[in-house]
């Protein structure tokens, strides 16, 4: 009887200090076969899907610097706004200029997955969130403000995109044959000292030719799309197939005609539970008013 | 009430407050936590913790939002820190009421004879901020009785000797207390163990069942327990989640407990 109060008792101790490291372990053990750490990356354009198995540069990045990996890894053509800490565009689909909403209703959609084709919509930005080995991260094109209404990405799993034959894919060659070449050969470990696994180290990336981390995007000279050329192409391709030099799959998105379905009836829910929320407080509220009065002018202090 | 019950209802509202930031959710929780409060307060110096907490939460609140404008200033990052800093100060109200509604040392006498030391370093610690309060309130009024000022910064070294004097009084009467009821010395009182009642138990459950409910809600990413800020969008609410958010109210409507707990 004692050892099991003392086991109930240090379970209740323990359980706020293992939610998160339960929350953590779920994706993270998809990982675990590869010896490098990676984390998956989904860009979605509208049109068509691309994945990338990106290597990681310090045991924990932002959102934003993951794209930035993707970029100097696989020649991801990307553009940030907002100081850096905003996506404006992806694989040449995007505003262009300092405001990523330029484009609005249509914008950069920003997805977590949970490694096994189930996505959650990602309520803060980029660059305060934080990838390790085996997560997925999701970037859809389209319209809609929040999970409900915004097409997500199609659903694959962390082993879709890291496959587990191959534990630490090389990196392919540089697409546009440009000045990433460097970038590639290095991996993991040559971007480790100039990025330092922040989006604000953004000035001097080594990787410099493949895109312009614009942390003052109305100066940037439009560098990225020069060496990824043949990135843009594929997009307009449309071909749904796997590209054997880049490893990349490359397939068609069935969930962006979902969007348009979704959108209509979520307008009808919010003001609901909303104004329910509001009901319930007020009257808790009231509640808890009305039982101090009674015991005050009881004199129950 | 089982300070047990009050344990795991406490844990489990403080799980719930941590997945979400969704400003319904978390004045919904903040509601419960006041209507608890209000029904099962025991009436003496730790039932001004909510109160106290309540302030500190606001305070938190304040500054996490104000350390937004050191860095990029916009609608969506100023949203996203307020909602967070609310998070931190939905937490403390629900610590306040948990130190309002129950005596910190029941709560100590629940822990198994192996844990009881850091039990109690931490029933001492969590509640000595109430504690110095109260003793500050006592101090100033001693003080104004005698036609002291007590404003100003030039009457704090008249404050502070008599606040640390009753401090050090308290705690050497607390050990000696603890010691004449057998505390360190490996046997225990078997004096009025603590019993469940039958709405102990129900409210376990529902704080319980809450808990759950918010966990399956945030490892499947439904219910919108996240509302994005980035771009800002107007919060949603899901009568589900409400309902269950108002499952930790339970203890409110159970009949009051005694004052001696």
């Amino acid at each position: 009887m004692r050892r099991l109060r003392t086991l109930t008792f240090g379970l209740i101790l323990a359980l706020p200090a293992l939610a998160p490291a339960v929350a953590g372990s779920a994706p993270a053990c998809a990982a675990e076969a590869s010896g490098a750490s990676h984390a998956a990356l989904v860009v979605n354009t509208g049109s068509q899907t691309t994945t990338y198995c990106v290597a990681l540069d310090a045991s924990s990045v932002t959102g934003i610097h993951l794209v930035q990996l993707a970029g100097s890894q696989f020649g991801l053509q990307y553009q940030l706004g907002f100081g850096g800490q905003a996506v404006c565009q992806l694989a040449g689909v995007g505003a262009s200029g300092g405001d990523c909403f330029g484009s609005y209703p249509d914008f950069w959609g920003y997805w977590h997955g949970n490694g096994s084709g189930g996505w959650s919509w990602a309520g803060s930005g980029a660059g305060s969130a934080s990838i390790g080995d085996g997560d997925m991260e999701g970037w859809v094109w389209g319209s809609g403000d929040s999970g409900t209404t915004h097409a997500a990405p199609p659903a694959l799993g962390f082993n879709d995109v890291c496959k587990d034959s191959t534990p630490s894919p090389t990196p392919p060659p540089s697409p546009g044959g440009g000045g990433d070449g460097d970038g590639n050969g290095g991996g993991a470990g040559g971007h480790g000292d100039g990025n330092g696994g922040t989006a604000g180290g953004t000035g001097s990336g080594p990787a410099g030719a493949t895109s312009t981390p614009g942390t003052d995007a109305s100066a940037s000279p439009h560098g990225p799309s020069g060496p990824n050329g043949s990135h843009g192409d594929d997009a307009k391709d449309r071909s749904p197939q796997v590209d054997p030099s880049t490893g990349e799959v490359v397939e068609a998105s069935p969930v962006t005609a979902l969007a348009a379905g979704v959108a209509d009836d979520a307008g009808g829910g919010p003001p609901m539970g909303a104004l329910l929320a509001l009901v319930a407080v007020a009257a808790l509220g009231a509640g808890g008013w009305f039982l101090r009065r009674r015991q005050i002018s009881r004199g129950g202090g | 009430m089982h300070p047990a019950a009050w344990l795991v209802w406490a844990t489990c509202a403080g799980l719930v407050t941590f997945t979400t930031t969704d400003p319904f959710y978390l004045s919904m929780i903040v509601a419960v936590a006041w209507f608890v409060y209000a029904a099962q307060r025991i009436p003496g110096p730790m039932a001004r913790s909510f109160r106290v907490f309540a302030i500190a939460g606001l305070v938190t609140m304040a500054v996490r939002t104000a350390l937004v404008f050191f860095g990029t200033v916009d609608a969506s990052s100023v949203a996203f820190a307020a909602l967070e800093g609310a998070r931190l100060a939905t937490l403390l109200v629900v610590f306040g009421t948990f130190n309002a509604v129950t005596d910190p040392f029941g709560v100590v006498r629940l822990a198994p004879r192996r844990f009881h030391e850091p039990a109690l370093a931490a029933a001492l610690a969590l509640s000595i901020a109430p504690r110095t309060i109260a003793m500050v309130g006592q101090v100033r009024e001693a003080q104004r009785m005698r036609g002291l000022r007590t404003a100003g910064w030039r009457t704090l070294p008249a404050l502070a000797v008599p606040v640390l004097e009753t401090g050090m009084d308290e705690a050497v009467t607390l050990a000696e207390s603890m010691d004449a009821r057998g505390h360190g010395r490996g046997r225990r009182s078997r004096y009025r163990p603590a019993r469940w009642s039958t709405g102990a138990v129900v409210m376990t459950v529902c704080a319980l069942v809450a808990a759950a409910v918010f966990m399956v809600a945030a490892f499947t990413g439904r219910g919108g327990l996240h509302p994005s800020t980035f771009p800002l969008t107007w919060p949603d609410a899901e009568p589900v989640l409400l309902a269950t958010i108002a499952l930790l109210a339970v203890p409110g409507v159970l009949p009051r407990q005694k004052a001696d707990g």
